[in-house]
């Protein structure tokens, strides 16, 4: 709700104006600043896009990967299927290596949401070795 | 939709290219048997070690059914190498 909005309802709870009159204000303030889009509106990124440029190790080197949304969230489908024996014995040697992550706790549905808004990130290094850049289009 | 070609590109040190394009579809009719048998060993595996076979099924063609649109291209100095699935 922005702020003349919520100024009008104020007016209208303490009685300066009636609520047709605010009804009106609020008409007249939609019709000059218009809704946003719907968030489901907008287009979808379909690839995640991993670039580097580097000029380190004798000359110029370049990476550029290309990987499908949909890819992410099949291989992150994939990882359901592990065995709890075989995520017990991850987690030990997880443990032992001095990185304390519980993998029985990370579920498919968590992963994929966090695949879901993937499309927001935007990664940008820019040093003198060279630039990387991470991002969705 | 599966993928349909997949091109690989390389270009050595002495800055040779070579380009090889792999058209899936036929590639798979024309390894079949062996596919065949990779699967029944997967089930077989997928058996062993307590593995749902109907969805490690599901999941891989998941994975072949995404794969399309894939690119990895590195370059360093001379030589470079390319994969793409369209």
């Amino acid at each position: 709700m922005n702020e003349q909005r919520r100024q009008v309802l104020q007016m209208l709870a303490e009685g300066k104006i009636t609520a047709d009159e605010a009804e009106r204000l609020i008409d007249a303030l939609a019709r000059e600043q218009p809704e946003p889009a719907a968030p489901g509106s907008k287009v979808r990124p379909k690839y995640l896009r991993v670039l580097v440029n580097s000029t380190e190790l004798g000359g110029p080197g370049k990476v550029n990967v290309r990987v499908p949304l949909q890819l992410l969230r099949a291989g992150v489908r994939l990882t359901s299927l592990i065995p709890q024996d075989a995520l017990g014995q991850v987690n030990l040697q997880l443990h032992r290596s001095g990185v304390p992550i519980d993998l029985t706790q990370l579920k498919p549905q968590q992963l994929e949401d966090l695949i879901e808004h993937l499309d927001d990130i935007t990664v940008d290094v820019d040093s003198p070795e060279g630039k990387v850049q991470v991002f969705c289009e | 939709m599966i993928p349909q070609l997949v091109t690989v590109r390389s270009r050595g040190r002495d800055g040779r290219r070579r380009r090889f394009f792999i058209p899936v579809l036929p590639v798979l009719l024309v390894l079949s048997p062996l596919l065949l048998l990779a699967v029944l060993a997967g089930l077989v595996a997928c058996v062993v070690f307590r593995i749902n076979p109907g969805g490690a099924l599901r999941g891989v063609g998941q994975v072949l059914l995404a794969l399309p649109g894939s690119q990895f291209e590195i370059e360093e100095g001379r030589t470079a190498f390319l994969v793409s699935v369209r």
